[in-house]
């Protein structure tokens, strides 16, 4: 069986040789360009006034505040997520009920919105002139240019990344594995645990890895309800912002170089699942008999 | 554990999946139901295993009302058309699964499940397959595994829906007659659904014919085949010809030849079915007989097929075997007498 690299074109999808090169190398430019350029000036920068600078800016005070408050935020909204999304992936792939369309737009909805929307969402809600403000300040709550705010909009923003990448997993594998988990005496919880869930898990972790990124790399909507109050309600890409403001770019750069690289982690880590995933497709093909 | 189904009625939307069923399954028997895909039979099998919920009517267990019987406590052992293996699991691991679940009081212990699965594997005579995943066993493994993981919880009755529809025709032919085999062995009070009537003839102690939501006929395999309740029955268990006519003195007239309609009011429409194999023919003339021309010879394996056009009529099918054929030494554009040697008149549709 040919592997996945070994694939047989057939001569009437192909092109010229000259279409294919020429479309290959302007591809790359624009990598090269739009994507490699720039990392390579974030490390560059951050790292251009030495070593001992850019730990500096690193382990100031501000800095380690808005790495942990980026970390909670994270911490906080990937889990409720991931809660979230299996639920919903769950409901919508192995049910039929009234209004799933309503609810499958719904769970769209935060990739439709702009962040900035999102986040104003919230200030008018919870803000001091808001709907609630008045009552939430009677009881001494403070959620804008606070930390609640902050993971609400963040909760927001990576809603629909778990749900999205099971939705279409779940609804492919159908719902006969559960009927037969059933049959066989299994509870609701059991069937769960023992059926449903091996049979996504890289799925969930892809959505986890993906929902982990956009929160911690959030910035309009946590901008907007946050403050930017040095020390407590900054977030990393928020206090990037505030030091490239101050003109500060060894800090900034370092700060962003952190952003830089968890992004570089991230897709290592996607790569990875995805790799696994495919392993394992492949393995249980080649072992088939049929 | 014999089962019975009273005035069991499904409607989904607008659709009538099932229309007011009656039917007793006997303790240990191996029923089919049988019928043409959307005549209700899987969702007959789903309602008796709890897999659905029925608008009205009962389900009885050995007497026991289990209509309302959740699914999971109502020990039926049930086996999907396409397996529905769990495939994350090794073919040891879905066996015992249905063990492995129990609440802890009733749960065997490790070396009890290990001797119970690997004597079921041995039952489907797979034991040597335990630890491979189910991606990697042929179609008609991954069934015989299916029916294994079933029968590891002892259910009071098996249900399989198109057990073998998934497979090609020649493992199909093999593990039906496995399975009959098994049944012979165990004993378990069965249901299976099928489209397939030589499966059910073949397989099953009594035939449930279904169409359109309702039970046509419920018989053994010889009663449905030879005595058919409804036109229904007769044309869906195996090949017809069908003439339509009128009934004039007990007689329906089909292109010249007089066929017996007794019992049948005068003037009756009559519509006339007979089996291409249940046709002789003849180069002499008789007045049982239908006069026609040969347009075509198929030869299908061990049987001949012919195609006679009959005036007014349309064309006819003529089985006959391989001997008969090369004796009668027929020809294509020969004219021909078609002696029907049984045909079943039914009037009053």
């Amino acid at each position: 069986m040919a592997g996945a690299t070994n694939v047989h074109r057939s001569i009437v999808t192909t092109e010229a040789p000259w279409v294919r090169y020429t479309l290959t190398a302007i591809a790359l430019l624009l990598i090269g360009l739009f994507l490699v350029v720039p990392l390579f000036t974030v490390f560059y920068e951050a790292l251009k006034k030495g070593w001992a600078l850019y730990f500096e800016a690193m382990i100031e005070p501000d800095a380690l505040s808005a790495i942990k408050l980026t970390l909670i935020a994270a911490a906080i909204s990937v889990p409720l997520n991931l809660v979230f999304g299996v639920a919903a992936a769950w409901a919508i792939a192995k049910f039929d009920f009234r209004g799933k369309s309503v609810l499958i737009t719904l769970i769209d909805l935060p990739f439709a919105v702009s962040p900035v929307v999102a986040g104003l969402i919230y200030v008018l809600m919870f803000g001091a002139q808001g709907w609630w403000g008045p009552w939430l300040m009677d009881h001494d709550i403070k959620i804008i240019f606070a930390i609640p705010g902050i993971v609400l909009a963040t909760v927001f923003v990576t809603f629909p990344f778990i749900a999205r990448e099971l939705i279409p997993l779940m609804e492919a594998q159908g719902s006969e594995e559960e009927q037969a988990a059933m049959t066989l005496g299994a509870s609701g919880f059991q069937t769960f645990w023992r059926v449903t869930l091996p049979n996504i898990k890289w799925g969930l972790l892809y959505g986890v890895i993906l929902a982990n990124a956009r929160a911690m790399g959030e910035f309009g909507a946590v901008s907007v309800v946050s403050g930017h109050i040095r020390g407590e309600t900054n977030t990393l890409p928020l206090h990037v912002e505030i030091l490239y403001n101050e003109y500060n770019f060894v800090g900034a750069f370092a700060c962003a170089s952190l952003l830089a690289l968890l992004a570089l982690v991230t897709l290592a880590a996607k790569s990875f699942v995805e790799w696994r995933a495919e392993q394992q497709e492949a393995a249980a093909r080649r072992d088939a008999v049929e | 554990m014999s089962i019975e189904i009273k005035n069991i009625s499904k409607q989904f939307g607008d659709f009538k999946a099932l229309d007011n069923i009656n039917l007793e399954v006997a303790s240990g028997e191996l029923l089919a139901l049988l019928g043409p895909s959307g005549c209700g039979k899987t969702s007959l099998l789903r309602v008796i295993a709890g897999l659905e919920t029925p608008d009205n009517g009962q389900i009885l267990f050995h007497g026991e009302d289990t209509t309302d019987t959740h699914v999971r406590e109502r020990q039926v052992g049930f086996v999907f058309q396409h397996y529905a293996l769990f495939r994350h699991m090794t073919v040891f691991e879905n066996v015992a699964f249905g063990l492995r679940v129990r609440p802890k009081k009733t749960r065997p212990s490790d070396a009890e499940i290990r001797k119970k699965v690997h004597r079921l594997l041995e039952l489907v005579q797979l034991d040597w397959l335990a630890d491979r995943f189910p991606a990697q066993l042929s179609g008609g493994q991954r069934q015989r595994i299916a029916l294994a993981r079933a029968l590891a919880v002892e259910p009071r009755v098996l249900l399989l829906d198109e057990p073998f529809g998934a497979l090609d025709t020649k493992v199909r032919k093999e593990l039906r007659r496995w399975l009959r085999r098994l049944h012979d062995e165990i004993h378990v009070t069965s249901v299976f659904v099928t489209h397939d009537q030589e499966e059910a003839l073949e397989v099953a102690d009594r035939v449930v014919v279904m169409n359109k939501g309702q039970i046509e006929q419920i018989g053994t395999p010889s009663q449905v085949y030879d005595t058919p309740a409804s036109p229904f029955v007769y044309q869906f268990l195996g090949d017809i010809n069908l003439f339509h006519s009128r009934v004039h003195d007990g007689w329906a007239e089909v292109a010249g030849a007089r066929i017996a309609a007794t019992d049948s009011p005068d003037a009756a429409k009559a519509t006339i079915y007979v089996r291409p194999h249940e046709i002789d023919l003849s180069r002499v003339a008789s007045e049982a007989a239908i006069a026609g021309k040969i347009t075509h010879v198929r030869l299908l394996g061990s049987t001949v097929r012919l195609e006679v056009d009959v005036a007014d009529h349309d064309a006819v099918e003529v089985e006959l075997t391989r001997e008969r054929y090369a004796e009668g030494e027929w020809k294509v554009g020969e004219a021909v007498w078609l002696n029907p040697r049984d045909a079943k008149v039914y009037t009053g549709l």
